[in-house]
C-alpha cells in the first residue's frame, strides 16, 4: 500500500521554492547539455580506473587535466575545487543576477562534499614519504579542508550570506536541499546556491575496495548479476529562490537515520522508508503521485534489494524507477544534488532515462525499473540518497 | 527571522576538563584523559574514533542534564576538520603498496561518523547532519540547528567538536581536542538554563575563552558553554574574530 501523506499535510500549507537554474558535470560531460544528451542516449561515462589501485574497477572520471582556478584562488587549488569551478561556470550568469537582485548578503551557499580536497593531502603525504617534508605549496586549510572548497564556491558566486558545507558522506548534497529550504523559509536568505562536488581519490576507492563494495566492471544497478558499485567524480549546482519561476519546484526533503550500522543498510529499509515518507509529507503528496524515482541504486546486492522494497512500501509500483549510477558512477558527496538535477531534467524534458545495466533484472526487484528510456510526462520526481552512518535523505521535486 | 532558542543542557569534554563546569572554572582535573562515552555500548566504543568518543560523551552530558531521551533528538554536528586523525592515518597507510584501510577505519573517516555512532547507540532514527565552515563552524552549526527548530519545533542537539591535528599536519593549527554539546529547544522548558537569540554577523572580539583555546575551530562553542555555566549574559562572539565574525545574545536564567 503506497504511503498516504495527506493526513500529515503541514498546517500552514506547503512551502515550496523554485529551481531557478542548474548546472551539472561529470564523466558524461562537463556541461549540462552534454550530460543530458548522454542520459538520453543511454551512454555510460564509466571506464577502467586510471588511479593506482591493487584491484580492477571502473570509474566515472573527468579528464585528468582540468582548467585552473582563477588567479586569485590559486592557493586554493585542488581537483575538487577545479571540478566545482568547471561546473559552476554553467550557472555563473543566473547566480550573478541573483546577487545583483537580492544583494550579496542575502544569497546563501550550502555545498555538499564527502572527501573535499583529501586527494591533495594524499599527494602531499605521498611526497612527504619520499622527500622527508610536505611539498611547499600544500595548504591544509585551503586545499584539504571543506571550508577551502566552500571559499572557492563563495568567491566564484560573489555570495556573502550564510555559508556552510554539509558532509554526511553519500547523502551530503541531498541534505543541502533541506538546509536551503529552511534558509528560504525562515526568510534568512532570498536565494540559495546549493551544490555538491567530489573528486576521485585513493581514500574512497581503496576504502570501498576494502568493503568489497566495488564491481570490477561498470556497475549494474538492479540487475540480477550486480556485484558492486562504481565510483565517479563530478559536481552539480542549483540556484533556489522563494517564489521565483523556474523549470521545477523543490517540494520536500526528508532526512532520517537507520540507527543500525555504519556501512550496512537497515535490513527492512526503515531509514529509507522514513526519508521518503518525510519528503512526501513535506510535499503534501501521496506516494502514488510520484511519477519517477531516481533511486540511490548503488548496484551493491544489499542496497538495491532493500531500496526496491522500501520504494514499494512508500511509493508503490506505479512509478518509473531508474538508477543513474550506471552512467556517472556513485558521485558520493555530489550524488544527491546531481541526481536532483537529473530529476529536474526528467520533469523538464518529459524523459526518464534507462536504468543502465539493469537487464536482466533481479527478479526480487518488484518496482518498475526503466529498461528503455521513456518519453513520459513527469510531474513529481523523488530522488534517494543513502549514506554511511545510516544517514538518509530523500528529495521531492515537482513541475512548475 | 529565527525565533529565540532555549538551552536546557550543556556538555563539554576536553583533555583535563571532564565537563563544562570544570572548563568554566579553569581548574583542570588530571584524571580526565579519555572521555568515558558510557552511552556507547562496549563493542561500539571499542571501534569508535577518539573524536566520536568525545562527541558521545558531551551528547550524553547535555541530554541527561535536560532530561531528554537521546533517541528522540535530531543531531547537528559542527566540526571544521572532522575525523582528521582517522583520515590521515588511512592516507598514510597508502605508502604501503597495495594498502587498503580496514572497513571500520574507512567508515570511521566520514564527517558524520560521530552522529552515526550516536544514532546507532541510542536507536535514534531522526535526521542527523554534519556541517563544516572553518572558523565559522560554531555559528553555522548553530544556525542549522536553529533553522531545524524553526521548521519542526521541539528539540535539537547541537554538537561541536574538533580534535588536535595529527602529527604531519600540526603546522596548520595548534589546539587540543575539545567537544561541546548544547541541548536546544524551540520553547522554554522547566530545565531551560539560558536563551539564545539574534545570531548575526558582527565584528567581534575573539570568543571568550582562555588564550590557549582561541585557535580551536569550535572556540565559540566552548565560550557559549562556559558562559552558560558561569551565568554570564550578554553578546557573545562565536568566531571568527574581527570583520565577518558571528555573534549571538545569551541570557542566562531567562525563560
Amino acid at each position: 500500500m503506497p504511503y498516504s501523506g495527506s493526513s500529515m499535510t503541514e498546517q500552514a500549507g506547503q512551502f515550496t521554492c523554485s529551481v531557478v537554474a542548474y548546472s551539472v558535470g561529470n564523466a558524461l560531460g562537463a556541461t549540462t547539455a552534454e550530460v543530458a544528451r548522454a542520459l538520453e542516449a543511454g551512454r555510460t561515462g564509466l571506464a577502467p580506473c586510471r588511479l593506482d589501485l591493487p584491484f580492477e574497477t571502473a570509474t566515472g572520471a573527468l579528464p585528468d587535466a582540468l582548467p585552473a582556478l582563477p588567479k586569485a584562488l590559486a592557493r586554493w587549488d585542488s581537483r575538487v575545487g577545479r571540478i566545482a569551478a568547471l561546473v559552476f561556470d554553467g550557472l555563473a550568469g543566473p547566480v550573478a543576477a541573483a546577487v545583483r537582485r537580492w544583494g550579496a548578503d542575502r544569497v546563501a551557499v550550502v555545498v555538499g562534499t564527502s572527501t573535499g580536497g583529501i586527494l591533495e593531502t594524499e599527494r602531499a603525504l605521498g611526497e612527504q614519504a619520499s622527500l622527508g617534508r610536505l611539498p611547499d605549496g600544500f595548504d591544509l586549510q585551503r586545499q584539504h579542508a571543506f571550508h577551502g572548497l566552500l571559499e572557492v564556491v563563495r568567491e566564484l558566486a560573489g555570495a556573502r550570506g550564510p555559508a556552510w558545507v554539509v558532509s554526511t558522506a553519500c547523502s551530503s548534497s541531498a541534505k543541502v536541499l533541506g538546509s536551503a529550504r529552511r534558509l528560504l523559509r525562515s526568510g534568512l536568505a532570498d536565494a540559495v546556491l546549493v551544490g555538491g562536488a567530489d573528486s576521485l581519490c585513493l581514500t574512497t576507492l581503496r576504502g570501498f575496495g576494502s568493503l568489497q563494495a566495488l564491481s570490477s566492471r561498470p556497475c549494474r544497478p538492479f540487475a540480477a548479476q550486480r556485484d558492486g558499485t562504481s565510483i565517479g567524480e563530478g559536481a552539480a549546482f542549483v540556484l533556489l529562490e522563494r517564489g521565483a519561476d523556474g523549470p521545477a519546484r523543490l517540494l520536500g526533503v526528508g532526512e532520517s537515520s537507520d540507527a543500525h550500522h555504519m556501512s550496512h543498510p537497515h535490513p527492512e529499509g526503515a531509514g529509507a522508508v522514513a526519508a521518503m515518507a518525510g519528503a512526501l509529507a513535506q510535499s503534501g503528496l501521496d506516494g502514488a503521485a510520484v511519477d519517477y524515482v531516481n533511486a540511490h541504486g548503488t548496484a551493491t546486492p544489499a542496497n538495491d534489494a532493500i531500496e526496491a522494497r522500501a520504494i514499494v512500501q512508500v511509493v508503490g509500483t506505479g512509478a518509473a524507477v531508474a538508477s543513474t549510477k550506471g552512467y556517472t558512477g556513485h558521485l558520493l558527496g555530489a550524488a544527491g544534488i546531481t541526481e536532483a538535477v537529473f530529476a529536474v531534467l526528467a520533469i523538464e524534458r518529459s524523459y526518464v532515462p534507462e536504468s543502465l545495466g539493469a537487464t536482466p533484472l533481479d527478479p526480487a526487484v518488484a518496482v518498475d525499473v526503466v529498461r528503455a528510456g521513456r518519453r513520459v510526462p513527469v510531474r513529481y520526481a523523488l530522488s534517494n540518497s543513502f549514506a554511511f552512518g545510516g544517514n538518509n535523505a530523500s528529495v521531492v521535486l515537482g513541475a512548475p | 527571522m529565527i525565533p529565540p532558542l532555549h538551552v536546557s543542557g550543556v556538555g563539554l569534554w576536553a583533555p583535563g576538563f571532564p565537563d563544562a563546569r570544570a572548563f568554566a572554572t579553569g581548574v583542570p582535573s588530571p584524571g580526565a584523559v579519555e572521555p568515558p562515552a558510557a552511552r556507547l555500548a562496549a563493542a561500539l566504543r571499542r571501534r569508535a574514533s577518539s573524536l566520536t568518543r568525545m562527541v558521545a560523551e558531551v551528547a550524553a552530558q547535555a541530554v541527561d542534564q535536560a532530561g531528554v531521551d537521546l533517541a528522540g533528538v535530531p543531531l547537528v554536528l559542527g566540526s571544521a576538520l572532522g575525523e582528521i586523525a582517522c583520515a590521515t592515518e588511512i592516507v598514510a597507510s597508502f605508502r604501503d603498496e597495495g594498502g587498503l584501510p580496514s572497513p571500520t577505519k574507512f567508515h570511521n573517516s566520514v564527517h558524520n561518523t560521530a552522529v552515526g555512532y550516536l544514532s546507532i547507540a541510542a536507536g535514534n532514527r531522526l535526521g542527523a547532519t554534519a556541517v563544516a565552515a572553518g572558523p565559522d563552524t560554531a555559528a553555522m552549526a548553530l544556525l542549522e540547528a536553529a533553522l531545524q527548530l524553526a521548521e519542526c519545533g521541539g528539540v535539537a542537539l547541537l554538537l561541536l567538536a574538533d580534535e588536535a591535528l595529527p602529527g604531519p599536519l600540526q603546522g596548520w593549527g595548534t589546539y587540543r581536542s575539545a567537544a561541546v554539546a548544547l541541548l536546544l529547544t524551540a520553547e522554554p522548558t522547566a530545565r531551560s538554563r539560558a536563551r539564545l537569540e539574534r545570531l548575526r554577523r558582527a565584528p567581534a572580539d575573539p570568543p571568550a575563552v582562555p588564550p590557549e583555546w582561541r585557535a580551536h575551530p569550535c572556540a565559540g562553542g566552548l565560550a557559549l558553554a562556559a558562559a552558560v555555566e558561569a551565568g554570564r549574559s550578554g553578546a557573545l562572539g562565536l568566531g571568527p574574530a574581527g570583520e565577518g565574525g558571528w555573534a549571538v545574545d545569551l541570557s542566562v536564567g531567562a525563560p
